[in-house]
């Protein structure tokens, strides 16, 4: 839960040292789509994240699960970037290295923010058609078929490729690692690490493009109820509680309690 | 000198544990009580490479570093011990042999099928009248055309009872002056090979522990590995990293045993507070927690010296000594730590007490290991 996750107070942001680092749960039921559908057409995977150098780790976690190829983009002026900014960065790096790229796929939201909006927010900066929270992916040559639930809803989307999905957690159940697989990633070593200007981001860019929010607290919403307790002699109890709340009762049910004859216990 | 684990070992760690914690925390349990062993989760670990750790690609293994080797064999073991078990038999005792004495014919012929989990490994030393001393073993290999014929009995086989293929320790010159034994490649499908019953044994139930017989078994003369009279060179050389294997698994089972201590003393509640607020279960938790963390050094440094090719035998032994004493004490305080919960077979420390006890005892005994670390220093000209 993300209240759970130790925040940094003054800067709002994940404190990286006391959360161990790990592939976003959601992102990795992406990659396995991604995967399956590799196994029915020829197709080759890309990943690609932003973050401090640690995070190779995932893209080597990605390489053992059967990606071909991994980006990182690493950069200190890029630090702290919001979902805004993360998506036009995303954008700058895909137009650049996958410009080809047939389908986008996202995790449908992040474990440590939950926000769910890089994804939307990368197809409308790339203007491609997209569908969010997909428990079920299909391509029929360039239709994507794409099911998802939306509040309580099921519901089937066709689109045309080039596209972006974001992929929820219901289904893609990711593969396990193998260890040949995290052997062969490490000694082969196929991560391209990209800083900002290797993606023509300057500085002055980050101030135009960059955040536009700011998370000022990271807090759980508490509920006002509160229970109240009644003790005494049980008819004592049963009056004093009809006195206070016959009226609200009443008017739950629709029909009033008011009134009845019963036993005052004075 | 690196002490901090790099990101290599950090992601085997990582996947080793959620393969574990998944497929076999559930079952550990009932497997352990009914002694056993998991058919299909060894089918979904020979496809990830559980059964080729540091084969060779080209044999189709994962080609690991021993430390990596070690990590998940501590994961598995810090979940369930007996699958640690049958894991570290087959790759540290059966499959290291071959990379090391195999020549090309018998690798090619073997190695992917070991390294793939299509066959299952056995090393088979110990007999009723010989376990540490190595030279008393009495099952005979006499040559007869181009076979050898094997007779004698093998006690106490981990993999025994599932495994395809063992390594079978027999002489090959009874002359008194002149006792000379070798290492016979001997498959289950040859005749002569037989099974006996499983054992009933304290812990590591789940792993198929058995005796095997050999009425005449004939085994082709190509199948001897390294040469005829290797024996002990071999065993000595197999039993060197095999005792690598135990410490991870001692130490695999230690973790789990004083992760399960620490989550209870921080939930039992006795005089008003949890436990882990008492000094007493503080002591055991900070001793513990120290000694894991030393017993961890003294085991990755064994298998640095493995892969830089320097001699580790002594340290090897060093690492089995410590890691296996401390699983047992470890277990034990879990347990103490539990209470009478603790001597209960619905809380998972009681398997850990009772499957570490063994780590003691196999791949060499602590006084075999002592002696061994002895006469490593006492040979050495400089201290």
């Amino acid at each position: 839960m993300v209240t759970e996750l130790p925040w940094d107070e003054k800067t709002g942001t994940l404190r990286r040292d006391l959360a161990p680092g790990m592939m976003n749960p959601a992102c990795k039921h992406a990659l396995e789509a991604a995967l399956q559908i590799k196994e029915k057409y020829s197709a080759h995977i890309t990943v690609i994240t932003m973050g401090p150098p640690a995070a190779k780790e995932v893209l080597y976690e990605a390489l053992a699960m059967g990606a071909d190829s991994t980006i990182l983009i690493c950069d200190k002026i890029l630090a702290g970037s919001d979902t805004y900014a993360t998506s036009w960065i995303l954008a700058q790096a895909i137009n650049k290295q996958c410009d080809k790229a047939d389908l986008i796929l996202c995790g449908a939201f992040t474990a440590d923010s939950e926000t769910a909006q890089v994804g939307p927010q990368l197809a409308e900066r790339m203007n491609l058609p997209a569908a969010a929270y997909a428990e079920k992916i299909e391509v029929n040559g360039r239709t994507l078929r794409v099911r998802r639930i939306v509040d309580n809803f099921r519901e089937t989307l066709e689109m045309k490729c080039p596209a972006l999905v974001t992929v929820s957690m219901e289904n893609y159940l990711p593969r396990y690692v193998g260890l040949g697989g995290l052997q062969s990633a490490f000694s082969e070593n196929q991560i391209k690490v990209l800083d900002a200007a290797a993606l023509g981001i300057a500085a002055a860019d980050v101030q135009k493009e960059g955040s536009r929010t700011k998370v000022r607290r990271v807090f759980l919403r508490k509920t006002q109820k509160e229970n109240e307790y009644f003790t005494g002699v049980a008819v004592n109890v049963v009056n004093e509680f009809l006195n206070k709340y016959e009226r609200k009762i009443s008017t739950v049910i629709g029909k009033s309690i008011e009134g009845k004859e019963r036993t005052r216990g004075k | 000198m690196q002490f901090n684990p790099c990101m290599k070992h950090k992601l085997i760690r990582d996947s080793a544990r959620h393969f574990a914690e998944t497929e076999l925390a559930p079952i550990a349990a009932e497997i352990d009580k009914n002694a056993t062993f998991p058919t299909a989760v060894a089918e979904k670990m020979k496809k990830l490479n559980y059964f080729g750790l540091q084969a060779p690609k080209e044999f189709g293994g994962a080609a690991l570093d021993s430390v990596s080797a070690a990590i998940v064999v501590e994961e598995l073991s810090r979940v369930c011990a007996a699958v640690g078990l049958c894991v570290t038999v087959h790759n540290g005792v059966a499959v290291f042999p071959f990379l090391q004495f195999g020549n090309k014919k018998q690798n090619e012929k073997y190695l992917p099928k070991l390294a793939s989990g299509e066959m299952i490994g056995a090393f088979s030393l110990t007999e009723a009248n010989a376990g540490s001393d190595a030279g008393s073993v009495e099952t005979t290999a006499s040559k007869d055309g181009n076979d050898y014929v094997l007779n004698g009995t093998k006690i106490f086989v981990t993999n025994g009872g599932v495994c395809d293929l063992a390594l079978i320790f027999a002489l090959t010159n009874t002359d008194q002056k002149q006792l000379q034994s070798s290492v016979f490649i001997v498959e289950s499908s040859y005749e002569g090979f037989l099974r006996g019953e499983l054992e009933d044994l304290c812990g590591m139930r789940a792993n198929p522990v058995s005796s095997l017989f050999f009425e005449n078994c004939r085994v082709p003369e190509e199948n001897i590995l390294g040469k005829l009279g290797m024996g002990m060179k071999i065993g000595m050389t197999t039993l060197d990293n095999g005792r690598i294997g135990v410490a991870a698994q001692a130490l695999g089972i230690a973790q789990g045993a004083f992760e399960a201590a620490v989550k209870y003393a921080k939930e039992r509640q006795q005089f008003k507070k949890p436990i882990a607020s008492l000094q007493t279960i503080q002591n055991y938790i900070a001793d513990m927690a120290t000694e894991q963390a030393a017993a961890r050094l003294l085991l990755y440094r064994a298998c640095e010296l493995k892969d830089a090719g320097e001699p580790y035998s002594c340290e090897a032994a060093m690492a089995k000594l410590y890691c296996s004493t401390l699983a047992s004490k470890t277990t034990s305080l879990a347990v103490q730590i539990h209470g009478g919960y603790g001597y209960s077979k619905e809380y998972d420390v009681e398997r850990y007490f009772r499957d570490a006890k063994v780590t003691e005892i196999y791949e060499g005994t602590s006084e075999i290991q002592r002696m061994v670390i002895a006469r490593a220093v006492l040979s050495k000209l400089t201290l």
